[in-house]
C-alpha cells in the first residue's frame, strides 16, 4: 500500500509545473550570486574561492533556512489536499492504513523536495564554469571541482534542515489540520536562528547559539571561525563537536516528530475535527413571526460621512478578527519574546551590557524582530485581501451598496492598526525591560519619534506594496511568492552595490539617533524619504483599488476593462495630484542626494580612484615642504551647520634640494591659499577623487610657488576651507559639523594623497599592480623621513584660536589660555607648551565638566577634565579613575607625561572610537559612556580603552614612529599593553583571561578574513587585528614570561632613546625589538621570536584530567594533554611545525571562588610553567592540596591557541 | 418598474459562452428562471447583481443601467446567491446589524427592529446570538435570505435557494417568498419545476446560455396540453422509441421505466394521454438542446 501512496505522490509532484519552478528559482538565485562579481557571501576575504566548499556551506545552509516557502508547499500540501480537496472524506475508506498513507505521502513529497534543492549546487557548478567563459567573474576566484564540496554540504545541512521544515509543517499540517499551525512553527525556529546571532555578541554563548540555531549556520560559523584561507578553500566541516551535536539534536527532533505524527495519526480524527470543534446549535423555537408586509419602511442613507465612519467600522472588524486568530498570537508573542531578548542584551561590548537607554530600545526592531515585522505584515495582508473570498463572503458582501473604495479602504486600515500594533509593542518591550533593569528614564519623545514617526510610515509603506502585489496577483500563495520574490531582488541590487535609496522601495538614507545630537541633521533626508515612499505606497493604493476584484474572479483582460471604468475623474485628479507630489518629492530627494552630494557606485569610485592612482602615483615622492609652526583657526557655527578652519603655518623646505610647486590634497572647499601673504591660484586642478558636480568640493590643485624654496628656506603659508553640506546625502552620516559635538581636523594636506585601492581583486581589475604594503618599508629613507600619522610635518608648535555659538565649548590641543564672547560667538583659545606631531582638531559641543586632578608621587599635577553630555553622567568616574591610574602607572614604569592636562571629549556616535591627539581625546559616546558595569565579572572596557588612549601619549606623541611598515605596532600594541597592565593593575590578573579571550577571538576571526597575507608584528603596516589584538595577547604574554618589570624597563630605554625625537630616521620596530631581545633570557628568546617576527599558533588540549584521593585532602591528579605549534607563512598555510620544548603553563583548579571584588576567579591549587614538546596524549602527574575540579594546560589562554576552550576540563574521580 | 435584458452576451476566458443574446423583460413579481445546472442561470443573475461583466448587451432596471451603475443597483438589491460563507466567529445578530449598516440602515432604532423582526421571520431569533460557524445548513441559508431582504429591496435575487433544503424548511421559505410585496422584482432560479410552478407568476427557461421559452407557467402548460402522451416500456426499448418518436423524459414508476413523449396525436394506442404539467413543458424545452433522457 505504502509503495502505491509513495509512487503516486511522486507522479503527482513530478507533474506539478511548480515543481520545476522552485527548482529554477533556487538555482538562479545562487547562480547569480556566483556569477557577480560583487556579491560575496559566506566568506569575508577575497582571497576565498567564490567555489569554496564554507561559501557552499553558506549557500546551502541559508537557502535552507529560506526555503520554507517551498518546504511549505511541498510539504504542507500532501496531507492538507486532502483537506481542501475534501478527498479525505472517501480517500480514507479505501482499504489504505494510515502509516502507508502517512509515509507514502511523506516520503514521495519528501524526494521531490530534496530533489529540488540539488538546485543549489548545480548552481554552484554551473556558475563555477559559466562565470569564467563569460568574464563576469576572474577565473583564479575559483578552485578546482571537487564533487565532496558539493555531497558534504548537502548531506549535512541542507537535506537535515529540509527534513526539520518538511517534518514541521507534515505533521502539524497533519496533527491539527491548519497549515497556519505550519507556518509560525517555521518562522519561529527563522527566527530563532536571527535571534541566536543577538546571543553572539557574548563570546560565552557560542555554543549555545551552535545548538540552538535549527539550521546548522552558527554552528558551522562556530567550526571554520577561525579558518585560514587555505582551509576555507579545501576542507568540508567535519562532523564533530558543535556541528555534530546540533545535527544529531534537530534531526533526532525532526524523526522524533515524524515517529510522533505516525503513530498519533488517526483517519476518524482527521476527518471528525470539524464535527468536534464545532458543536451545531439545534433548537430553534417556533415564535410567532410578524409578516414580512408589516415591517417597516426604513430609512437608508448613504453618504460620504457614513462611508467613511463604516470604512473605520469594518476596519475595527478586520482587526478584531485578526488579533482574535490563535496564530497572529502566537506570532507576536514569539515576536515579545525576541524584543525582550533583543533588549535585555542590547549593546554588550566586550560581553558587558550597555544602559537600557531609550535609544537602545527602540533599535531593538531591527533585530530579530525586524524579520518577524516583515512576515506579520505581509501574512496578515493576503490574509484580509482575500478574507471574504477564501470565506466565499464576498458572494454577499460584493452586492452590497457601498463604494469599492470603502471595502479596500477599511481592509487596509485593518493593516495600519496591525502595523500600529507591532510597533506598539517594541516600546512595550522596550519600556519593560527599562523598569526590570531598574532604568527609570523613559524618554517618550524619543520612543514617539522613532517609532511612531519613522518605523511606523515604514510598515505602513511595506503593508501598501504587499496589499498592491496581492491585489494585482489575485491568488494569495501566488502574491506571497511575488512579495517574497520583490524583496529578494531589491536586496539582491543592495548587494550588488546598487545602493541609491530612491529607486529602492522604502529606502530610506542611514541615520542614527545620538543623545548629544538628537535626530540633528537626518531630520530632512527622514521627513522627505518617509513621505516620498509613503506616497508611492498612496499610489500603488490607487491604483490597486482600480484593479480590487469585486465580484466573480476575471481574467486580467476584464479586470483592465473594470480597471478602466473605474478610472473616473475624481480617481484620475488624484492620482495626478499623488503621482505630481511624488515626482515633485523625487526630483528635490534627487537634487539632495545627486545634485548637490553626487552619488556614485561603488565601482565608479573604485574607477576614478586606479584612475587618479594611474595619473598621480608618479608624484608621490615628491619633495614638499613640512610644516612647522601652526596658528589654527576655526569658527563653527552648529546651527547653520558651518565650519571655517584657517591654518595659518610656516613651512620649511626641509630636504636637500629646492621646492617649486606644491601639490595640495584637500576634502573640503578651498577658500583660498597664500604664501607669504600673497593669495596663489592654481596652475592645475582635478577634482577627480573628491568631485561634485560644482567641482567646489575637494580637489588635488597645484601651486607653483611665487620664489622657489631652497633647501631650509622658511614661508608663511595659510589656508582657508569651508565645510557646509548642502541638503542631505545618499548616505554617510556627514558628521564634520553638527548641531552638537562637531569633531573634524582640517582636510589639506601636501603631496600626492595616497587613497589607492587596497583590495588587489579591485586593482587587477582596474589594471593595476598588486599592492603588497600600505607604507614604505623599514630601510626606506622616505618613510624613515616621514612621521606614522603625519607626513606635512615633523614636530610642530601650536597655537588655536576657536569659535562657537555662545552654548557651546569649543576644543582643540592645547592649555585654554582665555575664553570670551565677541559678536554673539564665544572665543577660546590654546596654545600648546611644547613642540608635539602634527596631530590636531577641533571639537564643539554642548558639555558639562567633570573636573580632578592628579598628583604624582614628585609633586606633579595633572589636570583632568571630562568634557561630556549632561545627561551622561553614568561612568565620568571611571574616566577620572582610568586617567588616574594610567598616570600612576605609565609616570612610574615609563617616563614623565609630556603635559599639565588630560582632556576626554564625548562626541556623538555617528563614529565609535576614541582618538588620541595631544593631552585630548575625542571618544565615542557609543564606547562607555553608557556601559553598565554593576556585574563585578565584566569587562570594564571603559577603564581599559581610556587607559590606551591615555597610552597613546606617550606611544604616539612621545614616541613619534616613523611611516614604516611595522611602526603602527610601537603606537597601538604598546598601547593595548600599556592599558592591559593599568588593567590589570586595577582589577587583577582574573579579570583578564575574559578580556584577552575577545582579543584572541578577534585575532583569530581576522586572519580568517584577510584578503591579502598576514604580516608579523615587526612587518605589519595596515591590518589592525594584527596591531591590536596580536599586539595585545603577545605583549601580555611576555609580561608574563619576562616578567612585567623587566619589560617596563626595556619600554622605557626604548622611550629614553626614541622619544621627542625631531629628526629622522624616526622610530621603527627593528629599532625596537633589541630592547626586547635584551630583556629576555635566552630560554625565552624562541618566544619572543614567534611573536615578534613569525606566525605561531598553538595547539594545546587537554583530553583527560582525573585524580585519586590520598590521606590528609592530598590529591594526585593525572593529566592527559596535547600540545603543538604550528608555523604559518603570511597566506595562511603551514609551514612547519614547532621542534623542541616550549614553556606552557599546567594548572590545576578548585572550585571557583569570588575575590574581594565579588568577580568569579579560577582557584588554583597547582599553577606553574613546565617545558612541554610536542606531542599528543602526553601525561603529567602532581599531587595538590584540596579537592581539584577543574585543570587544564594553558589554562589562561595566554597563549595564541586555534582552539581556545578546549584548554580546561573538569577533573573527575578516577 | 421593470427590469429588462437586451442582447446580453458573456463568453468566459476559456472559452465557454454563458449567455447568448438573452433577452427578457421581468415584471414586478416573482419570476422564474429554471434551467439545468450550468444553463447560465447563476452567470445571468451575478451579471444582473453587478457581480460580473457582460460582453455585450444591456440591462436596464427602471431608469437606472445595471452594466454601468453598479452603485445604484446595488442600494435597491437584495441578493442570496447559490453559495456563501459567514465569519464563523461573529453571531447572527452582530453580522445582520453590521450588514444593515452596510445597506444604509443608520438609524439604530431602526435597524435594531428590522434585524430582530427578520430574524424572527425566519425563525433564528431564538439562535441570534450563537456564532454563524455553527449553523446547520438550511440555519445558515435563512441567515442568507434575512441578509437579503435587509433594507427594503426592490429588486431581490435568489440562486438556488433551496437546494439542500429538506422538504419542511422549503415550504418555510416559499412562504415568505410569497409574502414579498407585488411591487418588488424577485428572481428566483432553480432547476426545480415545483418551484416556479408553485410561486411564480412569470418564467422563463434557459439552456446552455439560451432563453428557449419565456411566460406565464400557467399559460405555457395551457399550450402544450393535450400533446404529451405516457407509457410503460421496458427499458430495453428505450432507444426504438426515440428513434421514433420525441421522447422528452423519462421516469421511474413503480420500478418500471415511463416515458413522455410529446405528439400532437396520439401516437399510438399503446400511449395514454399524460397530465401535462411544466416539468413537461420543461423537459420539452430543454430536450431541443440537451439530451434529458435518463436511463
Amino acid at each position: 500500500m505504502f509503495k502505491e501512496i509513495f509512487l503516486f505522490e511522486l507522479k503527482y509532484r513530478l507533474k506539478r509545473p511548480a515543481t520545476y519552478l522552485y527548482f529554477l528559482i533556487f538555482f538562479l538565485l545562487p547562480l547569480l550570486a556566483v556569477m557577480t562579481e560583487n556579491v560575496r557571501i559566506g566568506a569575508t576575504s577575497e582571497k576565498v574561492f567564490k567555489n569554496a566548499p564554507v561559501v557552499i556551506y553558506t549557500y546551502m545552509s541559508i537557502l535552507s533556512a529560506f526555503g520554507i516557502l517551498v518546504s511549505s508547499a511541498i510539504m504542507g500540501v500532501p496531507v492538507f489536499r486532502d483537506i481542501e480537496y475534501k478527498t479525505n472524506t472517501f480517500f480514507f475508506s479505501f482499504p489504505i492504513t494510515e502509516k502507508g498513507y502517512l509515509l507514502g505521502r511523506f516520503l514521495g513529497s519528501f524526494l521531490v523536495l530534496a530533489f529540488t534543492f540539488t538546485s543549489v549546487g548545480f548552481a554552484v557548478m554551473v556558475g563555477s564554469w559559466l562565470a569564467p567563459l563569460f568574464g563576469t567573474v576572474k577565473p583564479e576566484q575559483f578552485g578546482g571541482f571537487n564533487l565532496m564540496h558539493y555531497l558534504a554540504p548537502y548531506f549535512t545541512v541542507l537535506l537535515p534542515n529540509l527534513l526539520l521544515s518538511g517534518a514541521i509543517f507534515f505533521s502539524l499540517v497533519a496533527l491539527t489540520r491548519n497549515i497556519f499551525a505550519a507556518y509560525v512553527g517555521n518562522v519561529v525556529l527563522l527566527v530563532g536562528y536571527i535571534l541566536t546571532g543577538t546571543l553572539l555578541s557574548n563570546l560565552d554563548n557560542r555554543d549555545l547559539a551552535s545548538l540552538l540555531d535549527a539550521f546548522g549556520i552558527r554552528a558551522i560559523g562556530n567550526v571554520t571561525r577561525y579558518w585560514s584561507i587555505p582551509e576555507q578553500n579545501t576542507l568540508t566541516v567535519p562532523l564533530t563537536g558543535m556541528f555534530l551535536y546540533n545535527r544529531l539534536l534537530w534531526i533526532g527532533l525532526s524523526l522524533a516528530l515524524l515517529a510522533f505524527t505516525v503513530f498519533r495519526f488517526d483517519f476518524q480524527k482527521f476527518l471528525a475535527v470539524s464535527q468536534s470543534k464545532t458543536k451545531k446549535v439545534k433548537g430553534e423555537t417556533n415564535v410567532i413571526a410578524r409578516d414580512l408586509a408589516s415591517f417597516p419602511q426604513v430609512n437608508r442613507v448613504f453618504s460620504l460621512g457614513l462611508n467613511i465612519r463604516q470604512t473605520f467600522k469594518l476596519a475595527f472588524l478586520e482587526f478584531s478578527n485578526a488579533i482574535k486568530d490563535v496564530y497572529f498570537i502566537a506570532m507576536i508573542s514569539a515576536g515579545l519574546i525576541f524584543l525582550f531578548l533583543d533588549a535585555w542584551y542590547a549593546d554588550e561590548i566586550y560581553g558587558t551590557a550597555s544602559l537600557p537607554v531609550t535609544y537602545l530600545m527602540t533599535e531593538i526592531k531591527n533585530g530579530s524582530f525586524f524579520l518577524l515585522s516583515f512576515i506579520i505584515i505581509i501574512f496578515y495582508t493576503g490574509e484580509m485581501v482575500f478574507r471574504e473570498r477564501i470565506l466565499r463572503f464576498s458572494n454577499i458582501s460584493d452586492a452590497f451598496p457601498v463604494p469599492n473604495w470603502l471595502l479596500y479602504a477599511s481592509k487596509f486600515v485593518a493593516i495600519v492598526y496591525v502595523c500600529f500594533l507591532i510597533t506598539t509593542i517594541i516600546m512595550f518591550a522596550g519600556i519593560t525591560i527599562q523598569t526590570l533593569k531598574g532604568y527609570f528614564n523613559y524618554e517618550f519623545d524619543v520612543y514617539f519619534k522613532e517609532l511612531y514617526l519613522l518605523t511606523f510610515p515604514f510598515y505602513v509603506q511595506l503593508a501598501a506594496l504587499s496589499f498592491f502585489i496581492q491585489i494585482l496577483v489575485n491568488n494569495k500563495f501566488a502574491g506571497y511568492i511575488a512579495i517574497a520574490a520583490f524583496w529578494v531582488t531589491q536586496a539582491g541590487f543592495g548587494l550588488a552595490g546598487y545602493d541609491f535609496n530612491m529607486f529602492f522601495y522604502g529606502s530610506t538614507p542611514s541615520y542614527r539617533y545620538s543623545d548629544m545630537n538628537g535626530y540633528g541633521h537626518f531630520v530632512a533626508p527622514l521627513l522627505s524619504f518617509n513621505l516620498y515612499w509613503l506616497l508611492a505606497g498612496s499610489i500603488l493604493l490607487l491604483v490597486g483599488n482600480l484593479f480590487w476584484n469585486r465580484g466573480i474572479e476575471e481574467g486580467f483582460k476584464e479586470r483592465l476593462k473594470i480597471a478602466g471604468q473605474r478610472l473616473n475623474t475624481s480617481v484620475k485628479v488624484s492620482l495626478g495630484v499623488l503621482v505630481l507630489a511624488f515626482a515633485g518629492l523625487g526630483s528635490w530627494i534627487y537634487y539632495n542626494t545627486d545634485v548637490l552630494n553626487p552619488h556614485y557606485h561603488v565601482d565608479t569610485v573604485l574607477d576614478a580612484q586606479a584612475e587618479f592612482e594611474k595619473k598621480y602615483s608618479k608624484l608621490a615622492r615628491t619633495l614638499q615642504p613640512k610644516i612647522v609652526d601652526v596658528k589654527f583657526f576655526a569658527d563653527a557655527f552648529p546651527q547653520e551647520r558651518r565650519l571655517v578652519m584657517k591654518t595659518v603655518a610656516r613651512i620649511t623646505n626641509k630636504w636637500d634640494k629646492p621646492i617649486d610647486t606644491l601639490y595640495m590634497s584637500f576634502g573640503n572647499k578651498l577658500e583660498y591659499l597664500k604664501i607669504d601673504g600673497q593669495e596663489l591660484q592654481p596652475i592645475y586642478k582635478d577634482n577627480i577623487l573628491y568631485q561634485n558636480q560644482k567641482g567646489e568640493k575637494g580637489g588635488f590643485w597645484w601651486y607653483k610657488l611665487p620664489k622657489t624654496l631652497q633647501p631650509q628656506d622658511t614661508v608663511s603659508f595659510e589656508v582657508k576651507e569651508e565645510i557646509a553640506p548642502q541638503g542631505f546625502a545618499n548616505s554617510g552620516f556627514g558628521r564634520e559639523i553638527l548641531h552638537n559635538g562637531t569633531f573634524t581636523s582640517p582636510s589639506v594636506s601636501f603631496g600626492y594623497p595616497a587613497n589607492e585601492v587596497g583590495s588587489d581583486k579591485e586593482r587587477k581589475k582596474r589594471g593595476l599592480a598588486e599592492k603588497k604594503y600600505a607604507q614604505p618599508q623599514q630601510n626606506d629613507k622616505w618613510g624613515l623621513g616621514n612621521l606614522l600619522f603625519n607626513d606635512d610635518a615633523d614636530y610642530i608648535t601650536y597655537e588655536a584660536i576657536v569659535s562657537t555659538s555662545p552654548d557651546q565649548t569649543a576644543i582643540s590641543p592645547g592649555y585654554l589660555l582665555r575664553t570670551w564672547e565677541e559678536n554673539g560667538r564665544k572665543y577660546f583659545a590654546y596654545k600648546m607648551d611644547s613642540e608635539m606631531d602634527m596631530f590636531f582638531n577641533i571639537v564643539s559641543a554642548r558639555y558639562a565638566i567633570t573636573k580632578d586632578v592628579w598628583k604624582g608621587d614628585k609633586g606633579q599635577e595633572v589636570n583632568i577634565e571630562i568634557f561630556h553630555h549632561p545627561k551622561h553622567t553614568y561612568n565620568t568616574d571611571r574616566f577620572v579613575k582610568s586617567v588616574k591610574a594610567s598616570m600612576d602607572y605609565f609616570n612610574k614604569n615609563f617616563t614623565p607625561y609630556q603635559y599639565k592636562q588630560m582632556r576626554i571629549l564625548e562626541f556623538p556616535r555617528y563614529a565609535s572610537f576614541a582618538q588620541s591627539f595631544p593631552n585630548t581625546v575625542p571618544y565615542s559616546e557609543s564606547f562607555g559612556w553608557i556601559g553598565d558595569f554593576g556585574d563585578p565579572d565584566d569587562t570594564d572596557y571603559c577603564f581599559y580603552v581610556t587607559a590606551h588612549e591615555v597610552a597613546h601619549q606617550w606611544w604616539g606623541h612621545q614616541v613619534t614612529p616613523s611611516n614604516t611598515c611595522g611602526a603602527n605596532q610601537l603606537s597601538e600594541s604598546l598601547a593595548e599593553y600599556s592599558a592591559l597592565m593599568v588593567l590589570q593593575k586595577e582589577y587583577g590578573k582574573e579579570s583578564m583571561q575574559k578580556f584577552l579571550k575577545y582579543s584572541l577571538d578577534r585575532y583569530l576571526g581576522g586572519r580568517a578574513g584577510e584578503s591579502k597575507f598576514e604580516e608579523t608584528l615587526m612587518q605589519n603596516d595596515s591590518r589592525a587585528y594584527v596591531w591590536y589584538q596580536k599586539g595585545s595577547l603577545v605583549m601580555y604574554a611576555l609580561a608574563d614570561y619576562i616578567g612585567e618589570d623587566n619589560l617596563n624597563r626595556a619600554l622605557k630605554s626604548f622611550l629614553d632613546s626614541a622619544a621627542f625625537r625631531q629628526k629622522a630616521p624616526f622610530a621603527t620596530t627593528s629599532e625596537f625589538l633589541p630592547y626586547l631581545k635584551a630583556a629576555t633570557p635566552d630560554s625565552l628568546q624562541y618566544f619572543l621570536e614567534d611573536g615578534w617576527e613569525k606566525i605561531a599558533l598553538y595547539e594545546n588540549r587537554i583530553t583527560k584530567a582525573s585524580y585519586t584521593k590520598l590521606k590528609d585532602d592530598q590529591y594526585k591528579v593525572k593529566l592527559t594533554f596535547n600540545s603543538k605549534k604550528i608555523y604559518y607563512n603570511g597566506a595562511g598555510e603551514e609551514t612547519s611545525k614547532g621542534k623542541g620544548k616550549d614553556y606552557i603553563e599546567i594548572g590545576i583548579f578548585a572550585e571557583d571562588g569570588k575575590n574581594t571584588r565579588k568577580m568569579t576567579v579560577k582557584t588554583p591549587l597547582y599553577i606553574k610553567k613546565h617545558w612541554i614538546g610536542e606531542g599528543n596524549e602526553q601525561i603529567l602527574e602532581f599531587t595538590v592540596k584540596g579537592k581539584p575540579s577543574k585543570a587544564g594546560i594553558d589554562p589562561y589562554n595566554k597563549l595564541i591557541d586555534r582552539v581556545p576552550n578546549d584548554n580546561v576540563i573538569s577533573v573527575s574521580e578516577e | 418598474m421593470e427590469l429588462i435584458i437586451r442582447n446580453l452576451s458573456k463568453t468566459y476566458a476559456n472559452g465557454v459562452q454563458a449567455l447568448k443574446d438573452v433577452n427578457l423583460t421581468i415584471q414586478q413579481g416573482m419570476f422564474g428562471l429554471l434551467g439545468p445546472n450550468g444553463a447560465g442561470k447563476s452567470s445571468l443573475m451575478r451579471t444582473i447583481a453587478t457581480l460580473q461583466e457582460a460582453d455585450n448587451g444591456d440591462i436596464r432596471l427602471g431608469d437606472i443601467d445595471v452594466l454601468k451603475q453598479k452603485q445604484d443597483v446595488r442600494k435597491v438589491l437584495g441578493y442570496l446567491p447559490q453559495e456563501f460563507g459567514v465569519y464563523p466567529k461573529i453571531t447572527a445578530e452582530t453580522m445582520l446589524d453590521h450588514i444593515a449598516t452596510l445597506k444604509g440602515i443608520t438609524h439604530p432604532k431602526e435597524r435594531k427592529e428590522i434585524v430582530e423582526g427578520l430574524l424572527q421571520r425566519v425563525n433564528l431569533f431564538s439562535v441570534r446570538k450563537k456564532n454563524l460557524g455553527t449553523y446547520s445548513g438550511g440555519m445558515k441559508q435563512r441567515f442568507g435570505i434575512a441578509q437579503a431582504l435587509l433594507g427594503n429591496p426592490k429588486l431581490i435575487i435568489v440562486d438556488e435557494p433551496t437546494a439542500g433544503l429538506d422538504p419542511a424548511e422549503r415550504n418555510r421559505f416559499h412562504n415568505l417568498l410569497s409574502e414579498i410585496g407585488e411591487n418588488t422584482i424577485v428572481i428566483l432560479s432553480t432547476h426545480i419545476v415545483d418551484d416556479v410552478s408553485n410561486l411564480c407568476k412569470d418564467m422563463a427557461i434557459i439552456c446552455l446560455g439560451e432563453v428557449l421559452a419565456q411566460g406565464n407557467p400557467v399559460q405555457i402548460v395551457e399550450e402544450m396540453k393535450g400533446k404529451v402522451w405516457k407509457k410503460i416500456i421496458d427499458k430495453k426499448e428505450i432507444d426504438t422509441y426515440r428513434q421514433n418518436c420525441k421522447v422528452i423524459s423519462t421516469h421511474l414508476f413503480a420500478g418500471k421505466t415511463q416515458i413522455h413523449v410529446f405528439s400532437d396525436q396520439q401516437p399510438d394506442t399503446s400511449f395514454e394521454s399524460a397530465e401535462t404539467d411544466l416539468e413537461d413543458v420543461y423537459f420539452s424545452t430543454i430536450s431541443q438542446k440537451v439530451d434529458t433522457i435518463t436511463i
